[in-house]
């Protein structure tokens, strides 16, 4: 595992990423990453709210469109994340806060999936539905938000 | 299974199993983001070591002489970019350079660390001068 890592660590892409004084390597990755992140959660967070009973004026189903958006900015984090983690893989291998992070993330992703198969095509959902997943959405995003910050302090 | 779905279940596994395979402690490494303590101040002399320009802190490394031996010393710089803009590449601090430094010492006990740091040559003189750069540049932080 640790021959794993320091090989990652060493590929040409990690070195570049890690050393290059060039703005488009980590600064402009670590701003994709921070888009990606405002993408999934802010839209993530319409619907929790929603489903908690905020803005009852919009129709549930109007936010189906918004989960396309979700899969397409988490599949941009998924890849800024890999070359992030790349770059340092030892030692944020070795961060427990980086595993809470991890785990946050499967959590709130999982909820995102299982709400955009809940909300009908069409009409409203019955009140309360969905709000346990919509509260444990918000929790978990809350998480691998903190832990993610946290990673540079711990 | 839908393609979300698809997506999601490949994911959440892959996310799941990097989480229960990283878990085994990694390699032997400093400390992870080390403290300063502002209030304190440490001005050591040495010989540079090791000058890693790196994202997103960089890191400089000196050996101090003491009677007891050598003492290696890690100091906290900024950013590639920052570095490398304000004129500080591998070439301006080689492995043999003496400096001295001056700055906020780490917190953790046992370390030799400091951050905040201002380097130049065991006179004082700056390491750096004229060109674009101004007289005594010192390290982004």
């Amino acid at each position: 595992m640790d021959s794993l890592l320091v090989w990652m660590e060493g590929t040409a892409i990690a070195t570049w990423v890690r050393e290059s004084p060039s703005l488009w390597a980590y600064p402009t990755i670590l701003a994709l990453h921070s888009f990606g992140l405002a993408v999934v959660v802010g839209a993530s967070t319409v619907v929790d709210a929603r489903l908690l009973g905020f803005g009852r004026r919009l129709r549930p189903s109007a936010l189906k469109g918004l989960f396309p958006i979700m899969w397409w900015a988490f599949a941009l984090n998924a890849v800024s994340g890999w070359l992030l983690f790349m770059a340092d893989a030892t030692r944020k291998s070795a961060q427990p806060i980086f595993y809470v992070k991890l785990g946050c993330i499967a959590i709130a992703i999982a909820c995102v999936a299982l709400i955009g198969r809940r909300i009908p095509a069409s009409g409203d959902v019955t009140p309360g539905q969905g709000r346990v997943l919509a509260i444990v959405s918000l929790l978990c995003w809350t998480g691998a938000i903190t832990a993610g910050r946290f990673m540079a302090y711990l | 299974m839908t393609t979300a779905g698809k997506f999601l279940t490949g994911t959440t596994a892959g996310l799941i199993l990097a989480a229960l395979v990283g878990v085994a402690p990694a390699v032997a490494h400093h400390s992870s983001t080390p403290f300063y303590d502002a209030t304190k101040k440490a001005e050591v002399q040495g010989t540079v070591t090791k000058f890693l320009i790196r994202n997103p802190h960089s890191f400089l490394y000196f050996d101090e002489t003491t009677p007891q031996g050598k003492v290696e010393w890690q100091i906290e710089l900024g950013t590639a970019a920052s570095l490398t803009r304000t004129g500080w590449t591998a070439e301006t601090l080689k492995p043999g350079t003496a400096i001295k430094v001056s700055g906020q010492p780490s917190r953790a006990e046992g370390s030799h660390g400091m951050c905040c740091a201002r380097i130049t040559r065991p006179d004082g003189s700056p390491i750096m001068q004229g060109g674009r750069l101004t007289e005594e540049q010192q390290p982004p932080r």
